[in-house]
């Protein structure tokens, strides 16, 4: 008998339903540079930061539905922490100031 | 001269003419255009005439009073408080504050160590169901390309200064999650109504340029 | 990078960190059409006509010039007309006549107002 309950049901989550990232994990926002509409903006591209929430529930991507594409396959938002002095190298202000953005799954990887 | 720097956004500053008037009483160009697209989508039965005439009651009714009771609850009520935190739309809607839309809300609370300032950079993302529409200036360039930059000259510009040892936090809303600041209660409220705590709690407040503050010159509540 | 690649890469309302002069606090009362065109929005959304997101597309989609010149309302309008012209859910001519239409119908509408006896 499974002593963990979990244990005895065992399914595949379709793609996109689990986040990939979690809280504390760093990331990095992608440099790619899409042709027309994007919502990752430049002054972020490149710039390497810490998830501090999953954003539930997953969502449809935003780029994606400025096209019509409103339903289909749905991933996480992910907030992310990034501190002032690692966008702007001349920063003036606190080197305790930060940034907070939600970011679509597929703008992120794992550094 | 970069597209970006020049046009109609830097000639905001005065007043602001809307609407070309060719001549007395007779509506702009984006009007006639406005009104002509509307009537035809009624005609052909994409929506009906009543829905824009609710969805405008609906918009009138969203205003910072709103956000002002929320976070008076979350300044009288610590349980309510951790709620908003956990989920700002849920919380909100507790106080029968319906969200006509799909966003989320994140509440974020101001501290000691921390001060919160919300900004979108790329468009206009606001919380409307529980503040309203925004303001001109926040939708317009300065505040949205310097509000990430330089956050405390932006603020300074609102005459308010935040010491160094507190930590700046500059939300860029730029999906389907909007963000209210929470603020600080101000000192010397502890006799205040919750109604008289809404009173101290405007716009600007929540959407973190200015602290709240008990207005110069009034002793008491 | 040339310049005009420049103009691709970076949309118009992308200007997060660029060069900008102080905030000046200037709101105004929206105008009626105003509010009907952001009332307008919010219906086209619930329907799935135009979802809030090809709003923001289309309006990026005027190019700079357009974006920089109009207001925030007039640029809503004119990027509702591309999309539904897109859509096929009206054409150009269609929009044309009516606005023609709509003016005409306001000039009757003055010139009938300023012929009445309190005007004068």
């Amino acid at each position: 008998m499974p002593s963990d309950p979990q244990q005895a049901i065992a399914i595949v989550t379709a793609f996109g339903e689990r986040p990939i990232f979690g809280p504390g994990d760093p990331v990095r926002i992608l440099t790619r540079s899409p042709v027309g509409h994007y919502r990752v903006p430049i002054y972020l591209r490149g710039k390497t930061g810490t998830v501090e929430a999953v954003i539930e529930p997953a969502g449809v991507d935003n780029e994606e539905e400025a096209y019509g594409r409103n339903a289909g396959a749905k991933r996480h938002y992910y907030r992310i922490a990034i501190p002032m002095t690692e966008i702007w190298p001349d920063y003036v202000g606190s080197a305790r100031d930060g940034l907070r953005i939600e970011v679509f799954e597929s703008w992120l990887e794992r550094i | 001269m970069h597209p970006q720097d020049h046009g109609h956004d830097h000639d905001h500053g005065h007043d602001h003419p809307h609407a070309e008037i060719s001549q007395a009483g007779q509506p702009g160009y984006y009007e006639i255009m406005e009104t002509a697209m509307r009537e035809l989508l009624v005609e052909r039965r994409l929506f009906g005439a009543d829905e824009i005439r609710r969805q405008i009651e609906v918009l009138d009714s969203r205003t910072p009073a709103l956000g002002a009771k929320v976070v008076a609850r979350a300044w009288v009520d610590p349980a309510f408080k951790a709620r908003l935190l956990a989920n700002g739309r849920a919380a909100c809607e507790e106080l029968g504050i319906s969200f006509y839309d799909d966003t989320g809300l994140i509440v974020l609370e101001n501290t000691d160590e921390v001060h919160n300032l919300v900004v979108c950079t790329l468009c206009s993302c606001y919380p409307r169901p529980v503040l309203g529409l925004p303001p001109d200036w926040y939708k317009l360039k300065p505040y949205r390309a310097r509000a990430v930059v330089e956050p405390r000259a932006v603020l300074a510009e609102f005459g308010t200064v935040i010491p160094d040892e507190v930590e700046i936090r500059v939300s860029d809303s730029t999906a389907m999650v909007r963000y209210l600041v929470l603020p600080k209660r101000p000192a010397g409220t502890d006799d205040y109504s919750e109604e008289q705590l809404a009173g101290l709690v405007t716009r600007d407040t929540m959407i973190g340029v200015v602290p709240a503050s008990i207005p110069a010159g009034r002793a008491d509540p | 990078m040339s310049q005009s690649e420049q103009l691709v890469r970076r949309l118009p309302n992308d200007i997060g960190g660029v060069p900008a002069e102080p905030v000046q606090r200037v709101e105004h009362e929206l105008e009626p059409w105003e509010k009907r065109c952001h009332a307008l929005a919010d219906v086209l959304d619930f329907h799935k006509i135009i979802n809030t997101e090809e709003k923001r597309r289309g309006v990026e989609a005027l190019g700079a010039e357009m974006v920089g010149k109009l207001t925030y309302y007039e640029r809503w309008i004119v990027a509702f007309a591309n999309i539904l012209f897109q859509k096929g859910i009206l054409t150009p001519t269609d929009l044309a006549c009516k606005m023609d239409e709509v003016a005409a119908r306001s000039s009757d509408e003055v010139a009938a107002a300023s012929a009445r006896p309190e005007a004068r």
